[in-house]
């Protein structure tokens, strides 16, 4: 600290005394050819700024070799007479002093490139929108401007150094998490581009939530064929390794090289089985659970499919509800309750996220669910009318005539967490109710909304199902329906804005509650991989608007409903953009990262951490050195943004490209008289 | 065919330099598949770049599309072509197609023009500038706008009168009066179309007096008086240049209405319409804004809360029907509306009033596909064949759609878009290679 | 302080962030809103990456304030940069106190990648500050 305060004093005494202050760093190799460019930029900067006379000035510093100006220093012409000084002059350090670096920075790199010269000895000088242009009231004020800026790149230049891209492996595989139809369909066109693709599902059947729906709104094709057709494609690819009943355990490394830790969880059934053995052994268990697949409103067995014909078309032990009475055991020789959970490591170069959501589950006593038996959700509605056949809608035994929607519920909260509108329920609602009246007699709709929001296109469907007459009553926010059991029947009542608040009450043999969606419950994967999540507490994209499937962490993206609520079109269109981002990081094999990063120097580390917690991308890790704990950047993580570096209580870290040589050198030159 | 014609080779010809054609072309660009992107504005960036911020986030859109423009215009494997257009494309196989590109004259020399302005001051012609709208004037020798990429000069032909001054005064000399139509002939082994929208004419809805009535003024309008590069550094209202202090909005303007043949909802009007009230409250601190709605489609990302902040912020919402809007001596603007809440006719007086225009669908490019029919659907936007699984997919193998050019959307659905198109995309080109 | 002073107007140095405050900057010159030009420009990637040590050093080469153009709620490198910048430049007033300088020499302000005008009237009224000082 010392030598460095004396050192400061003796650059103060040059800056007063001599004509150009010199930092000399006896470790650094200064540039002693430099090539300067003024530009004229037409008259946009010479009407205001006495080019020639900035020219004239730098020629003298220390380090330039020549000094020119040039009429358009972008222009064909002047780059390849820059290309040409570079060679034959054997220049070291180019500057050209012209417009904003957003414009022309990479162009002049690139003249750099061209001739040979590593393009981190490339330093830009705005002095047109920071000088000609800002100061256009003032040329001599101009000028000088100009010329210190000039000189102040020169100083950097001067302490540039050639740079190489920070070359890291990236591993050509893309993890999916989730296997609902966001993941199937990122994970088949990853291996459609040529990538192997690991697919991991929690569940022990792919297909998420699509599987439970029936006719899918648009399309009118089933959740069931959707999936299929997607459990096809996969099947057919050899690039696809799908694991069910598998969880991501541990997670380590970074862009282009993440490992992962798969747990994988025992069917307790052998891969090759007997089927109709199996048939029995599902006979025969004596535990009855209710079926979450059809949430809950009928049981399944502890040994259960899914739902006939699932994927994979293998039953599994539901091993927390098996009493091990071994009664499947006897009929059925494919069970084996000796297989162990498994665990594997992958590698990965991406990861792709696509973990979907949960449907609300109302609270007890919210609009009667719970208490009062005709109430069930959305979810539990479709399952319902998957199940009635004939003309007649039935549940419990009794016939449905009047059916009451109840809107928003668990989304658009007043009071409640979830302030937001999930997205998909109003059309869902309205399509699964034209379906029911559709396929059922005498079915009356009513629908307690909160202003219906069937956007774009599916308008429509609002528009056909008021045609067959179901009827829509309004309340907004703070006056939500009211649902009682009045002499044995369940009344919805509701201050209809649509009729001058008038009280309506509907006697109803089914009220459903049209529940959004909230994010999964288990956020266990998104702790894991550090993947941030919003306000809404669904995952978080690095830019809403324009980086819609990234996030802030490098390598990992976002698909489906865990990013947000979605119907099956967004989600799909957001795994395929997913898809894309994993694909590219992975594609080529390797990923060139930028060189400018922290860098630490050992001797004057003394770890304390501090870098560790300003870095917002856990660059540092601390290492045993020659018998010292000092902190090192992992290269492919850091970003070069320099939040580490007034925390440091040693001043031991250095941004390239903004050492504190190169930083107060600059100022130096600005002050220079 | 012509024999002047010059013959270019692409992987992918994308139709529309917005911000879905970007986004697919970026990413097939970035995986180094050679993009030739067809754009018949004179600068690419599409609408987002007309814009002012961004719901809900009220990100400056020109400053989050300014980064991303210029990443496309100079990224090596996209080539582009502005004031150009796919008129006629041809597949003549799988992984086979050709297309006439025409580029028109622009009679400035771009590569050499470097954004200086001079032709435009020394331009004697003045005329209503369709990139603000209508609400200023251009000159016939003029830059887009400030953010066009590229920024370079254009000679709007049509009314120059070749007086030359801007010859004279061009430092480059890169004005040049002899170009003359080019015309192209490409090949590529596959098509996006991401062609976008066009806004609704509100001339169709004369009970609303747009056009008739100066202070009635369409949401783009308003977008341009809100944008940083906006004509005047305030709000004013056009007919007299006074500062508005009681703005209605007419929501669903063009949109959810079978008399002028648009049954389906825009999807951004109510959003759009919801950050504007915001910034007016912000750039106008004392006036009253009031809007007009049927149901507020506030269903995305931060879009209800959004909505919440709005009415937190004292915009007041009024779920209503428009019926008539006149015009008062004093320029201000009578609404006759239904208040559907209180099942009466009412009327109010509004200084300004912001029709919000819905989004329509631009059908011309499916008149360029010759020998296949690029399919509509029944509003007119390109036809999604297999929405569910494959929602880039079009009636023909190889073509794909992107953004707006399937349906009305906003911009992060559009980015997502574009990414889906890219995807299946690279699949498609993909089964080449394998072969 | 006076020593270093190369005319009258007081010179300032600002640090401003290459994808936020930098681009609201060029744009004060597109639009030709003027601003003294004493004032001068060095980029960082982030307003949390200046070092206290560059502050003091561009205060005792002469420049007669620091401001801090900061990256606010804008910052691409995550939501903690105001909070980091602000306690930099606290640390940063703290030493310039003990010192003897006047804190008010450093200033920061979030200027976001439109705010040409904030910009310019943030400048105009610390080189009043500054002229109050002198």
């Amino acid at each position: 600290m010392k030598q460095d305060q004396s050192k400061k004093s003796d650059n103060i005494q040059q800056a007063k005394t001599s004509v150009s202050p010199v930092r000399e760093d006896s470790k650094v190799a200064y540039k002693k050819r430099i090539g300067v460019y003024v530009c004229h930029c037409g008259g946009n900067i010479s009407d205001y700024v006495d080019v020639e006379k900035v020219r004239q000035v730098v020629e003298n510093e220390e380090g330039v070799f020549l000094a020119k100006t040039t009429m358009f220093a972008c222009a064909d012409s002047n780059q390849k007479e820059m290309v040409e000084d570079i060679v034959t002059q054997k220049l070291d350090g180019v500057v050209v002093a012209s417009c904003s670096p957003k414009l022309h920075l990479l162009t002049f790199r690139a003249v750099t490139e061209r001739a040979g010269l590593n393009k981190y000895n490339y330093v830009h000088a705005n002095i047109r929108e920071q000088v000609s242009w800002a100061h256009s009231d003032n040329k001599q004020g101009a000028t000088e401007k100009a010329i210190r800026i000039v000189r102040s790149a020169i100083a950097k230049v001067r302490r540039s150094q050639a740079l190489e891209p920070i070359k890291v492996e990236a591993v050509r595989t893309v993890a999916v998490i989730g296997a609902g139809v966001a993941g199937m369909k990122a994970a088949v066109k990853l291996a459609k581009s040529g990538v192997l693709v690991y697919l991991i599902e929690r569940e022990f059947f792919v297909g998420g939530r699509v599987a439970q729906w029936d006719n899918l709104c648009i399309s009118d094709e089933t959740g069931k064929e959707l999936i299929t057709r997607l459990y096809d494609d996969i099947l057919s690819h050899k690039n696809i390794t799908l694991f069910t009943g598998a969880e991501v355990v541990e997670k380590s490394g970074s862009i282009g090289n993440f490992s992962l830790k798969v747990k994988i969880t025992p069917r307790y059934i052998r891969m090759q089985c007997n089927k109709g053995e199996l048939q029995k052994a599902i006979d025969v268990c004596p535990v009855e659970v209710p079926d979450k697949f059809n949430f809950n409103i009928t049981k399944r067995k502890a040994i259960y499919h899914n739902y006939p014909g699932e994927y994979p078309q293998l039953p599994a032990i539901d091993i927390e509800n098996c009493t091990r009475c071994g009664e499947c055991e006897k009929v059925c020789s494919s069970i084996d309750f000796n297989q162990k959970p498994e665990y594997l490591d992958i590698r990965a170069g991406s990861i792709l996220l696509a973990t979907g959501f949960d449907p609300y589950e109302p609270k007890k006593g919210e609009f009667g669910y719970g208490e009062i038996d005709n109430v069930v959700t959305l979810p539990q509605f479709k399952r319902i009318v998957h199940y009635c056949n004939g003309d007649k809608l039935q549940f419990k035994g009794r016939n449905i005539h009047n059916i009451a929607y109840i809107y928003c519920v668990g989304s658009r909260q007043v009071n409640g967490e979830n302030k937001y509108c999930s997205r998909y329920c109003c059309t869902s609602n309205i399509y699964t109710a034209i379906d029911a009246k559709k396929r059922f007699k005498d079915i009356n709709n009513f629908h307690f909304n909160r202003g219906i929001r069937t956007y774009g296109k599916q308008e429509i469907l609002y528009d056909e199902s008021s045609r067959l007459g179901d009827i829509y009553l309004q309340s907004f926010e703070d006056n939500p329906p009211e649902v009682k059991v009045v002499d044995g029947k369940t009344v919805v009542s509701i201050n209809d804005i649509l009729t001058q608040d008038k009280k309506l009450e509907v006697e109803a043999d089914l009220v459903v509650l049209v529940t959004g969606m909230v994010p999964r419950k288990d956020n266990s994967i998104g702790n894991l991989l550090k993947v941030p999540r919003g306000r809404d507490k669904f995952f978080n994209e690095i830019h809403m608007k324009l980086r819609p499937v990234e996030t802030v962490i490098d390598g990992i993206t976002i698909a489906g409903a865990g990013q947000g609520p979605k119907n099956i079109v967004e989600s799909m269109t957001s795994a395929l953009a997913a898809a894309t981002k994993s694909f590219t990081i992975v594609a080529s094999g390797e990923l060139a990262l930028e060189p400018t990063i922290a860098k630490v120097s050992k001797d004057d580390c003394e770890w304390c951490g501090k870098c560790d917690d300003a870095c917002p991308y856990d660059a540092f890790t601390p290492k045993e050195i020659d018998g010292k704990t000092v902190a090192v950047v992992n290269k492919s993580v850091c970003k070069g943004c320099g939040m580490c570096l007034p925390v440091c209580p040693s001043n031991a870290i250095q941004l390239t490209g903004l050492s504190d040589d190169e930083v107060e050198s600059m100022i130096d030159a600005l002050m220079e008289n | 065919m012509s024999e002047h014609k010059k013959i270019l080779e692409y992987d992918v010809l994308v139709i529309g330099g917005g911000i879905a054609g970007g986004e697919c072309s970026l990413n097939l660009a970035n995986l180094g598949f050679k993009v030739l992107l067809v754009e018949k504005d004179l600068t690419i960036g599409g609408k987002m770049i007309m814009l002012s911020k961004v719901f809900p986030t009220l990100d400056c859109s020109a400053c989050i599309t300014t980064p991303k423009v210029s990443e496309i215009a100079r990224h090596p494997n996209i080539t582009i072509f502005t004031g150009s257009e796919a008129v006629k494309v041809t597949k003549l196989a799988e992984h086979n197609f050709e297309a006439v590109v025409i580029k028109q004259p622009r009679y400035v020399n771009v590569e050499d023009c470097t954004g200086c302005q001079l032709c435009e001051e020394a331009c004697p012609v003045s005329v209503s500038d369709q990139y603000q709208y209508g609400l200023v004037g251009r000159k016939a020798a003029y830059i887009p706008c400030s953010i066009a990429s590229p920024r370079a000069a254009a000679i709007d032909i049509d009314n120059c009168t070749l007086c030359g001054a801007c010859e004279r005064v061009c430092p480059t000399n890169c004005i040049d009066f002899t170009q003359t139509e080019e015309e192209y002939l490409v090949k590529v082994k596959s098509v996006v179309v991401a062609t976008g929208f066009n806004l609704f004419d509100p001339l169709k809805i004369p009970r609303y007096g747009y056009g008739k009535f100066k202070n009635v003024i369409t949401s783009m309008q308003m977008e341009r008086q809100l944008a940083p590069t906006r004509p005047y550094n305030t709000i004013l209202r056009p007919g007299d240049g006074k500062m508005p202090d009681n703005i209605a909005y007419v929501l669903c303007t063009g949109s959810r209405d079978k008399s002028i043949g648009n049954p389906i909802c825009s999807q951004v009007c109510c959003m759009y319409s919801i950050k504007q009230a915001q910034l007016l409250m912000g750039a106008l601190p004392m006036a009253d804004v009031t809007i007009y709605y049927l149901h507020i489609r506030a269903f995305g990302k931060g879009f209800n809360e959004f909505y919440a902040q709005a009415r937190g912020m004292g915009v007041e919402f009024i779920k209503g029907k428009i019926g008539k809007i006149t015009e008062k001596e004093n320029g201000n603007l009578l609404l006759r509306y239904e208040d559907i809440e209180e099942g009466k006719v009412k009327e109010a007086e509004h200084d300004m009033v912001v029709l919000s225009v819905g989004l329509l669908a631009n059908s011309e490019v499916s008149e360029s596909f010759t020998n296949k029919e690029l399919e509509l659907d029944q509003f007119n936007f390109v036809q999604q064949t297999d929405m569910l699984a494959n929602p880039s997919k079009t009636s023909i193998d190889g073509v794909f759609v992107a953004g707006t050019a399937s349906a009305p959307m906003d911009i992060p659905d559009s980015i997502l878009s574009g990414g889906a198109a890219s995807a299946q995309t690279i699949s498609y080109l993909k089964q080449v290679t394998e072969k | 302080m006076n020593s270093g002073k190369l005319n009258n107007s007081v010179k300032i140095l600002v640090f401003s962030t290459e994808k936020i405050s930098d681009p609201a900057i060029d744009m004060a010159g597109l639009l030709k809103l003027h601003y003294p030009p004493t004032v001068y420009t060095i980029t960082v990637p982030c307003s949390s990456a200046v070092k206290p040590r560059w502050i003091m050093h561009a205060l005792e080469q002469g420049f007669d304030g620091v401001f801090i153009a900061a990256d606010g709620t804008d910052c691409p490198y995550g939501e903690t940069c105001t909070e980091k910048t602000g306690k930099l430049v606290q640390e940063t007033q703290d030493k310039m106190k003990e010192l003897g300088m006047d804190p008010a020499r450093l200033k920061m302000a979030a200027i976001c990648s439109i705010c040409s005008e904030p910009f310019v009237k943030h400048v105009k009224s610390f080189v009043e500050t500054l002229n109050g000082m002198s």
